[in-house]
């Protein structure tokens, strides 16, 4: 998976046509293939621009900044960053007109060990779902994959499941990175950070983390879209999309709703009901 | 380091066994204003008596209980969790107990999943006629919680 | 810094015996920020009120718990002590420690003693966090809209006029009456419809506060309680009111011949009409689906005989708009079409005819000129046989609810019909006798014995012809037998079945209906007037079936709330209605969605910092919230918060012990 070129002429048709003041795409560090997300707002630097299996990040993220906000943005999306695009439309948050989407009929990318990512590997659907042009070959939807970790998980005990997300909530710096990532935490000031939820979270503890991301997870329940910023984001390099894919997944499995961003207008899970919902757990 | 770090947790869900003797459990309630605050109304005017573990918090809605609420209360005091509101279809604002459900399913497997036993938080349907219900819904909450022991969520030790 | 009262009840021995009250006041004034705890035998009673009243005074008390029932009983009380010593009657907090602590557990002085104690800390964490809430009020437009000029919106348009509240009155048809002025006796007095009836449409017509708009549709309906607006479509007649008198000289003489609705398509009417004798308001119009001038440009005889020149072929539909504080939907009712019905021979028989067409037969401006005749060759029919439950209380071929008139017409058209062909006998095939009414058993009595009516408690399974006769076989379930009653003619008492173009009108109003299309009440006993939207009510059939003395007493009803929502120049409504803070809101709109009274819009505010932009956020409206808190919990960035119930002291109550 190559796009490198294609995005590069595309960019240069947009700045020569004057269609965008800047573009978002991704540029090579020189080590080890790795890339790092790249703005673009001159005509002659798009040469810096690639697209291999190497562009893990979630470039939507950057679209919810204020510097990004009024600006005419061209960039580039994945299946799962098409998503959160998508979900972002819905809430207000961009403007459509201001937007030229390049979709990629993405094949998957590599993680930090030069393997098809787990979220690849599990993805549901790798093609852009919103485009003005796209490269690749749709390959359409997937059916629903379990998240291997999850199903592990899942059967280990009670205790020990326990104690993982302990580790897990004592390891977390409360760095807010995750937060900061992610595209769909946009508020203008996030919940965690406001004096009713201060005044007693704990801040840097076990428990503080705990509430942390639970509250965050919660928040992202039905909008998370896999796209796993957050997860490259943590410096403590926490399995995060454990909390989402198992929100995800009661979701998916309850509630006969499509998930997250894939459809235009669509809420999520959350902001919508039916009267046939599960009702069993409810003495 | 790694074996260090164990040594240091004490899991969330610690065997029954050892409970202090005079723990009594703690159990947060959070009751809708129109059925099922006023069925514990009616449970108290009927007299029927029921475990005096829980304590009662009033909201307008089940709707209006933000999930965000049920990880307070854990990471507070409370060894469990009761949410209750109107059964589907009564509604006093029409649609906010489906909402509500929800929310509270993708919370109660989400919780459940982190370590934490799924009887810890519990949901009940109770109208405004059902007094006798609302003792029985806390009498099982109650004994599901005094079997389970305390809480132990991220305390090193047991404060209350 | 607070300063917390908290007023300790014994109500008598009811706290007293079962919590240890000294103890609880002793634990209590151990909470910080509280200044001043007592005990009180009667806290509700006049000396503890006053009590609570000196309290606030002389200790300057900052908000108050008053540790008692459920705050379901007095806390209205409580609070009217708090605003009589000039405090804000929002910073009270009630502590359920009868209800929920002393009368269950009875057996555990020790256990409710310290629940007490918790209640009460719960209440005064909560209480630190109280806000002083002012009483919203909102403003109110002092109009009604009458939807639906039958009995029952002739009733409350009547009623609310009377009040002198100005009433907009919305009929679709070209007269007020609806389905009253079809009939021609009423059970169970047997006085006549019309006379009853027409003197009321004659009122509306005249009364000043009302304004009648015949031969119109509401189109739209913006807006919220108090303030709602309303386009209305008066559909062209191409007549000019103004200047016609009624003359009749135009429906003499057109050449179109249509079949009547009035009279259930008996007779005909002519593309120029009025639908009857006596409507109100008594000006025709040209029916524009059927007059030739209009379809074709060819005819032209009805504006060539109107000496007034009247008649205008170019006049166009007309959109004007009202503002209105309040809505009656009185819609009415439509007859369920008994089609499904073979074994009767509905459709092939001519002589199987519905209830209501028979009504239109015996009335004396009827179409065969009150007396019943045969379809099929135009003779009085001897024996005539009446089908009870047509449709209603049949789940396979009908409909699952039980229609409620049809036991009384039936019975009053038996004795109609005998009054009107002395030597006939009615048969009535009858599943069971409903006549709850005043009077109503007794006029089933005098259908059976006075006038001799033939009834038979069981189902007809079959109509076949013999002859120029019907023959109706059926099960005389009494004597367990089957009987075949040879008859000239068959009555259908069929259904009450909601206006067809109610759910279209519901989604435009922006209520419910059930599965239907009657329109639902906010609460079946409680609040059988209301909708669940505020402003919005409903009489008449257009919520369930009724007879007329149902429909007149809810359109009073109606009237009565329209009244009471208008007594002041504003409204008052609870503070404890959802606010938003648009300093945190990032316009995601979710709440928009979850919202179950379409209460939040949006608005745009300017960005800040001296910039031009602007950015969209949410709104609530404070006259269409109710206060769910369904927008609070799912606001993520926790923009709205709920007056009375914020997160603040939901939270205060939840770390309070």
């Amino acid at each position: 998976m190559d796009y490198t070129m294609q995005i590069q002429d595309t960019a240069a048709r947009l700045f020569s046509e004057e269609k965008i003041d800047l573009f978002i795409g991704y540029r090579s560090t020189g080590f080890d293939n790795n890339q790092v997300p790249v703005l673009i707002h001159h005509y002659q630097d798009v040469e810096q621009l690639v697209f291999t299996d190497k562009s893990v990040f979630n470039l939507t993220n950057y679209l919810k900044y204020e510097y990004t906000r009024n600006k005419r943005v061209g960039l580039v999306v994945k299946g799962c960053d098409s998503r959160s695009l998508n979900l972002m439309l819905t809430e207000n948050q961009v403007k459509r007109e201001n937007l030229f989407i390049i979709g990629i009929a993405c094949e998957g990318v590599m993680n930090e060990q030069g393997e098809k990512a787990q979220n690849c590997v599990e993805c549901v659907m790798p093609d852009a779902v919103i485009y003005d042009e796209l490269l690749g070959a749709p390959t359409g939807q997937r059916e629903y994959q379990v998240n291997a970790d999850i199903n592990e998980l899942a059967e280990q005990p009670l205790i020990e499941r326990g104690t993982h997300f302990e580790e897990i909530f004592e390891n977390c710096i409360r760095c807010n990175a995750c937060r900061h990532s992610c595209p769909l935490c946009y508020c203008n000031k996030c919940c965690i950070d406001q004096e009713t939820s201060t005044l007693y979270q704990g801040s840097n503890t076990t428990s503080g983390a705990f509430h942390a991301l639970m509250t965050w997870s919660l928040h992202l329940a039905g909008r998370c879209v896999d796209c796993r910023n957050c997860e490259k984001a943590c410096p403590s390099h926490l399995p995060l999309h454990l909390l989402h894919k198992q929100n995800e997944q009661v979701i998916y499995e309850n509630f006969q709703e499509h998930l997250a961003g894939m459809i235009k207008d669509d809420r999520g899970a959350f902001y919508k009901y039916s009267m046939s919902d599960p009702d069993d757990f409810i003495m | 380091m790694e074996t260090e770090l164990k040594d240091k947790i004490v899991s969330i869900e610690k065997p029954a066994i050892e409970a202090p003797p005079e723990w009594k459990p703690m159990i947060m309630g959070i009751l809708c204003n129109w059925c099922s605050y006023a069925g514990s109304d009616l449970t108290g005017t009927s007299r029927i008596q029921y475990p005096p573990d829980i304590r009662i918090i009033r909201v307008p809605c089940s709707s209006r209980v933000d999930p965000w609420f049920i990880i307070k209360s854990l990471q507070a005091h409370a060894d469990g969790v009761l949410i209750s509101g109107c059964h589907p279809g009564d509604c006093h604002y029409i649609s906010g107990n489906y909402y509500a459900r929800r929310r509270f399913l993708v919370t109660k497997k989400l919780l459940n999943f982190v370590g934490l036993h799924e009887d810890r938080v519990q949901f009940s349907w109770v109208s405004a006629a059902e007094g006798a219900k609302f003792a029985q819904v806390v009498a099982k909450v109650s004994e599901d919680i005094r079997k389970m022991g305390p809480l132990h969520l991220y305390k090193k030790e047991n404060t209350r | 810094m607070a300063r917390v009262g908290v007023f300790v009840c014994f109500c008598g021995a009811n706290i007293g015996d079962f919590v240890d009250i000294p103890a609880v006041v002793e634990e209590t004034k151990k909470i910080k920020d509280v200044k001043y705890a007592i005990e009180y035998k009667y806290v509700c009673s006049d000396p503890g009120q006053q009590m609570i009243r000196d309290t606030i005074v002389d200790h300057r008390l900052t908000s108050i718990v008053v540790a008692a029932c459920s705050p379901r009983m007095h806390e209205k009380t409580f609070r009217k002590a708090l605003s009589d010593a000039g405090m804000n009657p929002y910073l009270l907090e009630v502590a359920n420690i009868r209800e929920h602590a002393s009368w269950v557990h009875q057996k555990d002085k020790e256990a409710a003693t310290e629940k007490s104690c918790d209640l009460i800390r719960m209440a005064v964490a909560k209480s630190i966090a109280n806000e002083q809430l002012h009483e919203i009020s909102v403003p109110v437009t002092k109009r009604a809209l009458v939807i639906g000029g039958g009995i029952a919106g002739i009733q409350a348009a009547l009623d609310i006029a009377d009040a002198r509240i100005p009433v907009t009155l919305v009929e679709k048809s070209p007269s007020i009456g609806g389905r009253m002025a079809q009939l021609d006796e009423t059970f169970p007095t047997l006085d006549c419809s019309q006379c009853i009836l027409t003197p009321r449409m004659v009122d509306v017509a005249s009364h000043p506060y009302i304004e009648l708009l015949p031969y119109s549709e509401v189109t739209e309906l913006d807006g919220y309680v108090g303030n709602y607006k309303a386009k209305i479509k008066k559909k062209a007649s191409f007549v000019n009111f103004d200047t016609c008198t009624g003359c009749g000289t135009c429906w003499q003489k057109c050449p179109v011949k249509v079949p009547n609705e009035f009279n259930m398509g008996v007779d005909k009417r002519k593309a120029i009409y009025s639908p009857f004798p006596q409507a109100v308001p008594n000006k025709p119009v040209i029916d524009a689906e059927h007059c030739t001038m209009l379809i074709k440009g060819k005819c032209g005889v009805c504006a060539k005989v109107c000496e007034k020149g009247s008649i205008d072929y170019e006049m166009k539909d007309e959109m004007i708009e009202r503002e209105i504080g309040a809505v009656v939907v009185a819609t009415g009712f439509d007859l369920w079409d008994p089609k499904p019905y073979e074994e009767y021979g509905v459709g092939r028989f001519k002589d199987v005819i519905t209830s209501l067409e028979f009504e239109r037969m015996v009335s004396a401006n009827g179409p065969t000129g009150g007396v019943p005749v045969r379809p099929s060759d135009g003779n009085v029919p001897k024996n005539v046989v009446f089908i009870k439950c047509v449709g209603s209380r049949d789940e396979a071929k009908g409909i699952e609810y039980c229609s409620k008139v049809c036991c009384m017409y039936t019975a009053k058209h038996a004795i109609l019909l005998h009054h009107k062909v002395h030597d006939s006998h009615a048969y009535v095939f009858y599943m069971d006798i409903r006549a709850a009414g005043k009077g109503y058993e007794e006029f089933v009595k005098r259908a059976q014995v006075e006038t001799g009516a033939t009834y038979l408690r069981g189902r007809v399974s079959k109509i076949y012809k013999k002859g120029d006769k019907l023959m109706v076989i059926g099960e005389d379930a009494q004597i367990g037998q089957v009987v075949e009653v040879e008859a000239d003619m068959v009555v259908l008492a069929t259904a009450i079945y909601p206006y067809k173009d109610n759910p279209d009108l519901a989604r435009l109003l922006g209520i419910s209906y059930d599965k239907y299309g009657f329109l639902s009440e906010a609460h079946p006993k409680l609040r059988p007037v209301e909708t669940a939207k505020a402003g919005i009510f409903l009489a008449g059939c257009t919520q369930a079936p009724k007879d007329i003395p149902d429909s007149v007493a809810q359109a009073s009803a109606t009237a009565a709330k329209v009244c009471a929502l208008f007594s002041g120049d504003t409204m008052k409504k609870d503070p404890m209605i959802a606010s938003v803070n648009p300093e945190f809101c990032s316009g995601c709109e979710n709440c928009v969605s979850v919202c179950p009274y379409q209460a939040i819009v949006t608005e745009e505010i300017p960005m800040g910092h001296g910039s031009e932009e602007v950015r969209t956020v949410s709104k609530i409206n404070e006259g269409v919230c109710q206060g769910c808190g369904s927008c609070v919990a799912i606001c993520r960035s926790m923009a709205i918060d709920l007056a009375g119930f914020t997160d603040m002291q939901i939270i205060n109550e939840i770390v309070a012990i």
